[in-house]
């Protein structure tokens, strides 16, 4: 029974004294991702949380090398990366991209689809907070239908759901593509170290909570997660080649309001909100659950087909 | 970029063209952003089962030895702490601790007794080594049932010279003479008696204090005496013809001495507690048939559900609402006239009240008919600044002192009659003080520990698994068999089955959860245990909320 995540290793590539807020989930993410990927690794870091984290000049959280680039350029300095290692023969260094939502779903978008297009030997990671958390909690495109952000006030919440990166990487029939979130972290470290083995473009989505962007504790950071994942809104899965997709995990199915309710970003929903979210993720794990057949033929025997069960 | 070399010395253009860290963030101790503080309370918290035990037996501590590290004898010396006698209480105990049970609202309560049976089986034999060191002191005990067998185990430990007595010829009292052997064989009694004996303590049979010994010369003679006997006399009805009554403790005296024939075929019991339980099912087992009065309903009965529950598998008669009112002894036989009752307005103990109505009274006629009313402490003996204005012995039940210096007591002999469990728990505690007063320390009072509740559980991390059903014999054999053990216990693979059900409340069990969810690396991993560094935990209280079973507790950091 001892020690639960078989997955992850004791190994520490991130030190403390770094400047993430209480509870952040994007930290999480990292330690976990470099358990897996091990030092050979070196990153590049665009505007987002991770630059602030990382820790003011002269200091530096990460025991590997990291660049920080401008915020649209994360995929396109890591290809140079690559590309420099190639011709020094450093082939066993792994690349890493680690963007947060806004320089992925926005303002990183066309030089992530560019190295996409081109299949760059690269790992790119997008850890999703869902807004723009590091100035201030504006809204991005990875903001969820009907949440609260200083530019999507109460008054006037997010009125379009959240971009559907993950189909979007799809179409680009990159090698691997993946979500993944900080509360499972035998999945999460699983999809890192499958990635690390595939060439070409791979793509994760991490799922990782923001306490004071999402108004919530910070001790809640992996409950909520976990909720996300549990109620259908964030499920984990993967798509190889851009064909293949297959669920990870089969939720219990809870309705999305327990997800919901655990967030002040949502307190102000009213029951025809929820009830259009509630729709909107049941269509969602539909599409999903159909994907998932064609590749596999059948479903297995702890699915559940709709969302609330 | 300059290989070498300090980079405070460097000169301006020894800088690379871009700005490149040369420090990690270990310097920067974000420890002082912290405003609640994670404490590891690995094994300092009651779980539930804990905090409901009489005796606090530490379960999920005993429980991890057994299970995490395997390790039975560890297991076994973690349980004897709190319980000097688990191989009985693992047989006769009520067990409160399972009622309280986390699990229990998860999906069902871990058999928490049938566990400590396997332990208590497991470490029987090999307990019982006589103390490291003599203190020269003589502490006598009066009683060797469960609280005087609890008191002389904890004291011989402690070093002392332990002298018990014992009215009668063979020792365990209530355990021996009161309790049937279907429940609790008097083989394993002896076994417990051993270990002690083992310990050496000293057993004085069938010496009566009061009568070949007083209490008076016991303080003279000894540096403490603990008063640990029963209660082991019956009410009487009250009614007339009370003297053609049997009563219930001397009838399972009778059977336990080896009498096996039961007093006659067609046989009333009268009352509804855990005594006439036991009576009723030995007369079935004995070859009598049987029948129970009880004077309410199966709702208002004392008895333990469990026993009510196998009473009536057994096919036995309850007639409730019943109260005799004369006896009469004709040919032979006794002719109870009874009286139908009606339940009234609730008493003092919270039950209704049952009273008669009128004109139903009835007459049957029985072999013998059989009392177990309750049983009440005698107290004649006893020097009389210690009784209460009603003749009960009056002691404290957190120390057991009583108005007279060096004379402790504790267990059923105070209470009035209860669970072998109390007594155990009452001695336990009796006998840390009889300690401290014949060593003239002074006892420092323990807080008590933190109870893990159910809110600090962390469901996600376990799964639903039915309890592992106990073997036991079939109701038709058991029936027939009064010698044989009615529950037959686990064996190891299926206590390892069950115990592997258990949250574990409040013990770390090294699941890894507060290390791979820190977000600050704060948590380090040392000698397979979470170890929190202070320096750079931010008190975010992940570990404390990931924590599946309330080990981690988020404290109030003190600024001044």
């Amino acid at each position: 029974m001892s020690w639960y995540w078989k997955e992850v290793n004791r190994e520490e590539w991130m030190n403390p004294g770094h400047l993430a807020c209480q509870g952040c989930g994007a930290t999480v993410a990292m330690r976990l991702a470099l358990k897996a990927l091990g030092p050979k690794t070196m990153i590049t870091v665009p505007a987002c949380c991770w630059t602030i984290i990382d820790g003011a000049w002269p200091n530096h959280a990460l025991k590997i090398p990291m660049f920080h680039t401008a915020f649209e350029t994360a995929a396109i300095a890591a290809s140079g990366i690559r590309a420099a290692l190639d011709v020094k023969g450093e082939k066993d260094v792994t690349v890493l991209a680690w963007a947060g939502d806004g320089g992925t779903f926005d303002i990183g978008i066309q030089a992530l689809s560019g190295a996409a297009e081109r299949n760059e030997n690269i790992i790119y990671v997008v850890y999703d907070n869902e807004a723009y958390m590091n100035t201030g909690i504006q809204r991005s495109g990875a903001t969820p239908y009907g949440a609260w952000t200083t530019t999507t006030p109460v008054k006037h919440p997010e009125e379009r759901p959240k971009k559907n990166i993950v189909e979007i990487m799809s179409a680009h029939r990159i090698p691997y593509v993946a979500t993944a979130t900080i509360a499972f972290p035998d999945d999460l470290v699983r999809k890192f170290l499958k990635a690390k083995e595939i060439q070409g473009t791979r793509f994760i989505h991490i799922l990782s909570p923001c306490p004071p962007g999402w108004k919530i504790a910070s001790d809640q950071s992996i409950k909520v997660a976990r909720m996300a994942v549990e109620t259908k809104v964030f499920p984990l899965f993967e798509i190889e080649d851009g064909e293949r997709w297959t669920i990870n995990y089969w939720p219990e199915g809870r309705p999305v309001l327990d997800y919901l309710k655990m967030q002040g970003r949502f307190r102000h929903l009213t029951e025809e909100q929820v009830d259009y979210i509630q729709r909107f993720v049941d269509h969602e794990w539909e599409k999903l659950l159909k994907r998932h057949q064609e590749t596999h033929g059948s479903l297995p025997e702890e699915a559940t087909v709709s969302a609330s069960g | 970029m300059k290989k070498n070399g300090n980079p405070y010395e460097w000169t301006a253009d020894e800088f690379p063209e871009v700005t490149v860290s040369f420090r990690d963030t270990r310097g920067v101790k974000t420890g002082s952003w912290r405003n609640l503080r994670p404490v590891i309370h690995d094994q300092e918290k009651y779980g539930p089962c804990s905090k409901a035990c009489p005796t606090n037996t530490l379960i999920p501590q005993y429980f991890y030895q057994f299970l995490e590290r395997g390790d039975l004898d560890a297991a076994g010396q973690v349980l004897l702490k709190h319980n000097p006698i688990p191989s009985i209480t693992g047989r006769v105990c009520p067990h409160p601790c399972e009622r309280a049970c986390n699990r229990k609202r998860f999906d069902e309560a871990i058999s928490i007794r049938e566990i400590e049976r396997f332990v208590g089986d497991y470490i029987l034999d090999k307990k019982g080594q006589p103390p490291a060191k003599e203190t020269g002191k003589t502490i006598a005990v009066v009683g060797s049932g469960p609280a005087g067998m609890t008191a002389a185990y904890y004291l011989r430990q402690k070093g002392h010279r332990v002298v018990v007595f014992e009215k009668d010829p063979k020792g365990g009292g209530v355990l021996r003479y009161g309790i049937p052997e279907y429940r609790l064989p008097s083989e394993i009694v002896d076994r417990e008696l051993q270990a002690l004996e083992r310990m050496g303590v000293e057993f004085r049979y069938q010496t009566k204090v009061g009568k070949d010994i007083s209490i008076e010369e016991l303080l003279q003679t000894y540096d403490a005496v603990f008063l640990g006997y029963g209660a082991h006399l019956e009410r009487r009805m009250g009614i007339p013809g009370d003297e053609y009554l049997m009563s219930g403790v001397e009838f399972l005296r009778h059977v336990n001495e080896g009498n096996r024939t039961p007093p006659g075929k067609k046989v009333a019991v009268v009352g509804g507690g855990n005594v006439a339980m036991d009576v009723i099912r030995t007369l079935l087992r004995l070859g009598a048939e049987p029948v129970l009065l009880y004077r309410r309903t199966r709702k208002e009965m004392p008895a333990l559900e469990e026993e009510i529950e196998r009473a009536i598998e057994d096919g036995i008669e309850f007639q409730y609402l019943t109260q005799p009112i004369k006896a009469e002894k004709k040919n032979g036989k006794i002719v109870l006239t009874c009286v139908k009752m009606q339940l009234g307005e609730p008493d003092r103990s919270g039950r209704r009240r049952p009273v008669p109505i009128e004109g139903s009274e009835f007459e049957e006629e029985y072999d013998a008919v059989i009392t177990a009313i309750g049983e009440y402490v005698d107290t004649s003996f006893l020097p009389k600044e210690v009784l209460d204005d009603h003749g009960w012995l009056v002691a404290d039940k957190k120390t057991g002192k009583t108005a007279i210096p060096g004379l402790f007591a504790g267990g059923d002999v105070v209470s009035g009659p209860a669970t072998v469990v109390e007594a155990i728990g009452w001695a336990r505690r009796a006998s840390e003080h009889i300690h401290a007063y014949v060593m003239g320390e002074e006892l420092q009072p323990q807080p008590l520990p933190k109870t893990v509740s159910f809110l600090l559980i962390q469901m996600e991390y376990f799964q639903k698994k039915p309890r592992v059903a106990v073997p036991e014999l079939p109701v038709e054999e058991r029936i027939r068999a009064y010698d044989r053990e009615e529950i037959l216990g686990f064996n190891k693979e299926l206590a390892l089955q069950e115990v592997q059900r258990c949250f574990l409340c409040g013990t770390c069990n090294s699941c890894g959860n507060c290390y791979v969810f820190c977000p600050d690396a704060a948590v380090e991993w040392v000698d397979n245990k979470p170890q929190i560094n202070y320096d750079y935990c931010k008190g975010c209280g992940i570990c404390s909320a990931e924590c599946p079973r309330g080990v981690i507790d988020m404290e109030q950091e003190r600024l001044f």
